[in-house]
């Protein structure tokens, strides 16, 4: 027998027909091309059959003439089963809400887990990712990827060697490594204060030891300036030196600077893209159009889609263009000038100490050749000039 | 006359040249398996129907069928298929 596919495809019909002459009838509705099929009698005067949906639309001219009176029982097939799941759409809702549901919360951050540091690094990592938008409950896509994070958590945090950023599934873990920064050792070895350039003493601070030199002195590299030997003759004893020792010193700087300088730089004129990527092929959703940027920078940031714990072959592109332009910066002679003593000021600031003080600048030369004021500085600075140098006993006895 | 002419002649064609007699001669086609099923092709229309007798017009008489819990299963122009317990099966010739 004939499977009825297609007819439960565009839907089936149950036919009563009653009165007299029924065979008559079902005669002239096969001769017109109806199919018919599963004819059951009721009783005299019923019968009861199936047909396609769309024959039994037209049958109503070939009732006329027949005598007998026809209702439509029972519907099936896809019609009728579109218009009831219509009917009941809550159900179908449900069903969508259901799958959307699951789909968001897929990609939501459930859980972030750090391991290897320390509860005070954890605090700061955690500070940190909260910074960054990296928090439970929020959507992965507003999130930048995983070598973002990692990068920005290793440059912002001082204390880390090494981060690793993992997203498994909805969970970022995060290994770590601190740097243990090695304590300075409390030196108890005996040793001296000795300048580590030429300078002339400003002030004196000296917790242990036997100070050499005096405020004003001018002393020579390496020269000594706390002793660690204490007491005299038959009583001396060696202890290590300790206290700071503020000298000013002399540092000479040479510097050149451009008038003018070309820079690339961003004007701030920008196009965010957003698409889905299927596979290889893109799907614009938001942001049409090519931007008329004569030179531009485009930064691509690309999200996974997960359903539960799979990953879909579909992941979500953010596309920032960002226009560039080239700037030429022009200086005048005297603002090269004063740019370019800053410029010396840093040089000199990088070389020294934190607290190290500059006293004093002076311009011994400058120079404009091939579009570029060259400076050479003198700088003054107040510092402290002691570092320990141990003392070997071989040498003292 | 001529009716029954071509009817000799069609009888007799289809006696020496050994084709099947139910396409040259109009005659039904009838295939049972077992009592349930009963296939009869080449039928001119449907003359009564009840779940316990079909009758069936053919070119030449009536074809009848007696038995029990009749559907009819399809039911084309030419072609139908009844279901049901089968007990008899006769040709009523007037």
């Amino acid at each position: 027998m004939k499977n009825l596919w297609m007819e439960y495809l565009f839907g089936i019909v149950t036919v009563k027909v009653s009165g007299k002459g029924m065979e008559r009838f079902i005669n002239v509705l096969i001769r017109n091309g109806f199919y018919i099929w599963k004819v059951k009698r009721h009783g005299t005067e019923t019968i009861t059959f199936k047909m396609r949906l769309e024959d039994a639309k037209k049958i109503r001219y070939f009732v006329r003439n027949s005598g007998c009176r026809v209702s439509f029982l029972r519907r099936t097939g896809m019609p009728f089963l579109f218009k009831r799941m219509l009917k009941n759409s809550g159900f179908l809702i449900g069903a969508g809400a259901f799958l959307i549901i699951i789909f968001v919360l897929s990609n939501v951050i459930w859980g972030i887990e750090i391991k290897g540091a320390k509860p005070a690094t954890e605090y700061q990592i955690r500070k940190e990712l909260d910074k960054m938008g990296v928090k439970i409950g929020k959507l992965q896509f507003s999130v930048k990827n995983v070598e973002g994070i990692q990068r920005q958590l290793t440059n912002n945090i001082g204390d880390l060697t090494w981060v690793g950023v993992e997203l498994k599934g909805t969970t970022y873990h995060l290994q770590v490594v601190e740097k243990n920064e090695p304590k300075k050792p409390e030196q108890l070895s005996p040793q001296n204060l000795v300048a580590k350039k030429k300078a002339i003493i400003v002030k004196r601070y000296i917790e242990e030891g036997q100070p050499m030199v005096d405020k004003n002195d001018h002393v020579e590299e390496g020269q000594l300036l706390v002793s660690g030997v204490i007491g005299e003759g038959e009583n001396s004893k060696m202890i290590a030196a300790k206290g700071e020792v503020w000298g000013e010193t002399w540092y000479m700087s040479h510097v050149e600077l451009p008038f003018e300088t070309s820079f690339k730089v961003y004007n701030g004129n920008e196009e965010q893209k957003h698409s889905l990527l299927f596979g290889k092929y893109e799907l614009p959703i938001w942001g049409f159009g090519k931007p008329d940027f004569k030179e531009s920078e485009t930064e691509t940031v690309e999200h996974k889609i997960h359903f539960l714990k799979w990953e879909l072959p579909i992941s979500y592109v953010h596309k920032t263009i960002r226009e560039r332009e080239e700037y030429t910066r022009n200086y005048t002679e005297k603002e090269a000038e004063e740019n370019a003593l800053e410029l010396a000021r840093k040089q000199i600031k990088s070389l020294l100490d934190e607290d190290a003080i500059i006293k004093d600048e002076k311009i011994l030369h400058k120079d404009n050749k091939n579009g570029k004021v060259i400076l050479d500085v003198h700088f003054k600075i107040i510092e402290n000039i002691a570092v320990g140098q141990p003392i070997s006993k071989e040498t003292h006895e | 006359m001529a009716k029954k002419w071509g009817q000799r002649i069609r009888n007799w064609m289809a006696n020496k040249m050994d084709l099947p007699q139910d396409v040259l001669m109009d005659l039904p086609r009838i295939t049972m398996i077992g009592q349930i099923h009963i296939y009869i092709e080449n039928h001119r229309g449907l003359l009564a129907f009840t779940d316990k007798e079909l009758r069936l017009l053919l070119k030449q008489g009536q074809l009848q069928i007696k038995g029990k819990s009749f559907v009819i299963k399809t039911i084309l122009p030419e072609e139908i298929l009844l279901e049901g317990k089968i007990d008899q099966v006769m040709f009523i010739n007037d």
